[in-house]
């Protein structure tokens, strides 16, 4: 489904990654591990599009396509999903309005019939409950007010509503308590399925502890250090991050 | 002042002569008059002669302003001073009207050229809202109008105002009933026909005690016209009154209008007013609204969308002059192109206003880096118990909020869309009645549609 080849991006003249490999299938999720700096939100907004990136190298391929050629809503069209870090609040713009007009966007794209605003609600609801949003959230601007907690629970909630083919969460984790943890995680996990994939950014090993990884990768210096299975979360978590640099320094 | 003097003659002297007066941009003006003094409503009447002619010679004399006068230093007059502009013919024929029709409104009165239409049937109005031809008035029963007609003048006014008084042809005297409430919208619906017509819409509002109306003064061109209008809106709301004004500009993008609306407050009355600009080459809008008694309240909304090289100068004056009063003002703008926008908020709070909470706020919205927005809060203030607030944000569209909206599928244009309505609709959704929150809605959806693609981020 995903195929990075040697992925090599920088900001503002600095590179961050340097020659990144993977290959994301169908049905398998990845968790991106790794230090403060590593690279790990580069990575998620590198394969979302985000302009301010600036991409110095490599190929991603996704569904056979030309990952980076395409603009960022043709991607999120195509089915990648970045559940934000730090989800942006636009004030003015109701959350319902734009989850609609969002929907409605992808499912013409795959050529689906548009809802209407009353099948519209109806799924819009069902998920909000699903993620344990209260409903008051849908009328409000998007992501305004929100505390970190509600704001993850949207992202969420977007997911469930779009079903990408693959979602990238990009620290879903942080700001979270451990209901809000759970409950999120439960919205991610009742996607797994197999003609889906998932990467989940994260600099801790609790998530994992929730939503269970079929791979672990551990990024330092831009550079994918270690591969393993989901042991090496629990590995990492032990050890610490210092551990396997100086592994990987030595190797 | 005589600053306007064109020829180097060094001739001083003030006087209403058309074919003396030294200056050329007025003389054509004093032309107007000299010419067609017969035809102007009220001659006859002996005080409304005598206003008249007394601000013909104030307009002689003052000329229209320039950018030396501090009140319109950042808005140039040469597109329209360099242009010629007379009154049209009446042509006889009524507009198709329903070309502007907007759903929901029920009762509108149409002016050609500012040239009022005699409905068919009289306005199937409330009995209690009388509306008048101000010439048919002027005939039968002039002294209905004294008290209020021209108090304007007793201002500071500008040339174009001055013009307005001197020269205005029609207009329209609304008369809400003491302790009416209607429900009902009455629209007066200015159309401009003729290339190069000057439009003289005079509009004279009296609310009487306890009443509630809602009136709509809304601006078009029947094509790409290019026409001077030059209004004056008198408005008076007696105790307990309250009035919903929505004063609605979207007139071709080569038409220009200056429009002068002076509103007298008393004791517990309450005026919002609304301002929607799309339209207009050049458009100067004075607000002035005075608050002489206590309780009075008011609420000042301005939305404005520009694109091209068109020019808004929105020009407010809230005066505080008694206790107890509350002003709430929110100006937004979307700008782009080479468009340009001039905000003056003034805020006057008297001596013996204490009490006073006047809010003020003015928030633009730059698309292209050509585009630009002057901005003047005057804040003047005598009293010393006084709550007063004033703010200025200009901005980009936020880049954050695009690519999370593209990250949604949602492409870029429409993205762009959703975040300058939302920008705009904080002011659009202050108006009060449906039908009419529904077309300036649409007028900023059109507008914004129009907008180029090279505003587009990312």
């Amino acid at each position: 489904m995903l195929t990075i080849e040697n992925l090599r991006a920088s900001v503002e003249g600095k590179d961050i990654l340097n020659g990144i490999g993977l290959e994301v299938r169908a049905g398998e999720v990845h968790a991106v591990m790794g230090p403060n700096g590593s690279g790990k939100s580069t990575l998620a907004n590198v394969l979302a599009g985000r302009d301010e990136y600036e991409v110095t190298g490599g190929t991603v391929r996704f569904k056979e396509q030309d990952l980076l050629d395409l603009d960022p809503e043709v991607r999120a069209r195509e089915g990648l999903f970045l559940a934000f870090q730090y989800p942006v609040e636009i004030p003015g713009v109701s959350n319902v309005h734009m989850l609609k007009a969002a929907l409605n966007t992808m499912r013409k794209h795959r050529g689906e019939k548009e809802l209407d605003a009353v099948s519209f609600l109806r799924l819009v609801k069902e998920k909000a409950a699903l993620v344990g949003m209260k409903q008051e959230f849908l009328y409000r601007s998007v992501n305004q007010g929100f505390s970190g907690g509600e704001k993850k629970r949207n992202e969420i909630l977007q997911m469930s509503l779009f079903e990408p083919s693959l979602s990238v969460l990009d620290e879903t984790d942080s700001g979270l308590d451990i209901d809000a943890l759970k409950t999120v995680a439960e919205g991610v996990n009742s996607l797994r399925s197999p003609d889906r994939a998932m990467l989940v950014v994260t600099h801790y090993q609790r998530l994992l502890e929730y939503i269970v990884p079929d791979y672990v990768h551990v990024l330092a210096h831009g550079r994918i250090i270690r591969s393993g299975g989901k042991e090496l979360a629990h590995e990492l978590e032990d050890r610490g991050y210092g551990w396997i640099e100086q592994h990987a320094r030595t190797a | 002042m005589n600053s306007k003097i064109a020829d180097t003659a060094g001739s001083n002297s003030m006087h209403a002569q058309p074919d003396t007066h030294p200056d050329p941009q007025v003389r054509p003006y004093l032309d107007i008059h000299e010419q067609g003094r017969e035809a102007l409503p009220g001659e006859r009447v002996e005080w409304h002669a005598n206003w008249r002619h007394g601000c013909l010679q104030r307009f002689a004399d003052q000329g229209f302003p320039t950018l030396r006068d501090e009140e319109w230093r950042y808005t140039s007059l040469r597109p329209i001073l360099s242009r010629r502009f007379a009154p049209a013919e009446d042509s006889g024929l009524a507009p198709d009207s329903s070309a502007f029709r907007i759903e929901g409104i029920a009762h509108t009165l149409v002016f050609v050229d500012g040239i009022m239409q005699r409905p068919a049937a009289p306005l199937d109005m409330n009995a209690e809202i009388r509306v008048d031809s101000i010439s048919e008035v002027l005939e039968n029963d002039p002294d209905r109008i004294r008290p209020y007609l021209g108090k304007s003048a007793e201002e500071r006014p500008h040339g174009f105002s001055l013009m307005n008084n001197a020269l205005y042809r029609d207009g329209a005297l609304v008369e809400i009933g003491q302790g009416v409430r209607s429900d009902a919208i009455l629209e007066l619906l200015f159309v401009s026909r003729t290339d190069a017509a000057l439009i003289l819409p005079r509009i004279l509002i009296v609310a009487r005690s306890n009443s509630a109306a809602r009136i709509v003064e809304r601006h078009v061109s029947e094509s790409g016209t290019s026409s001077l209008t030059s209004g004056v809106g008198e408005l008076y709301l007696e105790p307990g009154a309250h009035l919903d004004y929505h004063l609605v500009e979207s007139q071709s993008e080569s038409a220009f209008q200056v429009s002068g609306n002076w509103a007298y407050l008393s004791r517990d009355s309450r005026l919002d007013f609304h301002t929607t600009t799309v339209g207009g080459a050049l458009v100067r809008n004075d607000l002035v609204i005075d608050m002489q008694e206590p309780g009075a309240q008011c609420s000042l909304m301005g939305a404005y969308c520009l694109s091209g090289r068109q020019h808004v100068d929105n020009f407010t004056t809230v005066i505080h002059s008694a206790p107890h009063c509350s002003s709430n003002e929110h100006y937004k703008g979307v700008l782009d192109r080479r468009s340009r926008a001039v905000f003056h908020g003034r805020i006057r709070v008297a001596p013996d206003a204490q009490q006073t909470d006047a809010q003020q706020a003015n928030s633009t919205l730059l698309l292209s880096p050509d585009a630009e927005i002057d901005t003047k809060p005057q804040l003047e203030i005598y009293a010393n118990d006084v709550k007063c607030s004033h703010g200025a944000t200009i901005g980009n569209l936020d880049e954050q909020a695009m690519f999370y909206l593209k990250s949604r599928g949602i492409g870029g244009d429409s993205a762009r869309m959703m975040l300058i309505r939302a920008f705009v609709d904080e002011v659009l959704e202050t108006v009060g009645p449906d039908s009419v929150q529904q077309h300036v809605k649409a007028l900023m959806d059109s507008k914004l549609s129009t907008l180029p693609t090279s505003a587009k981020s990312g």
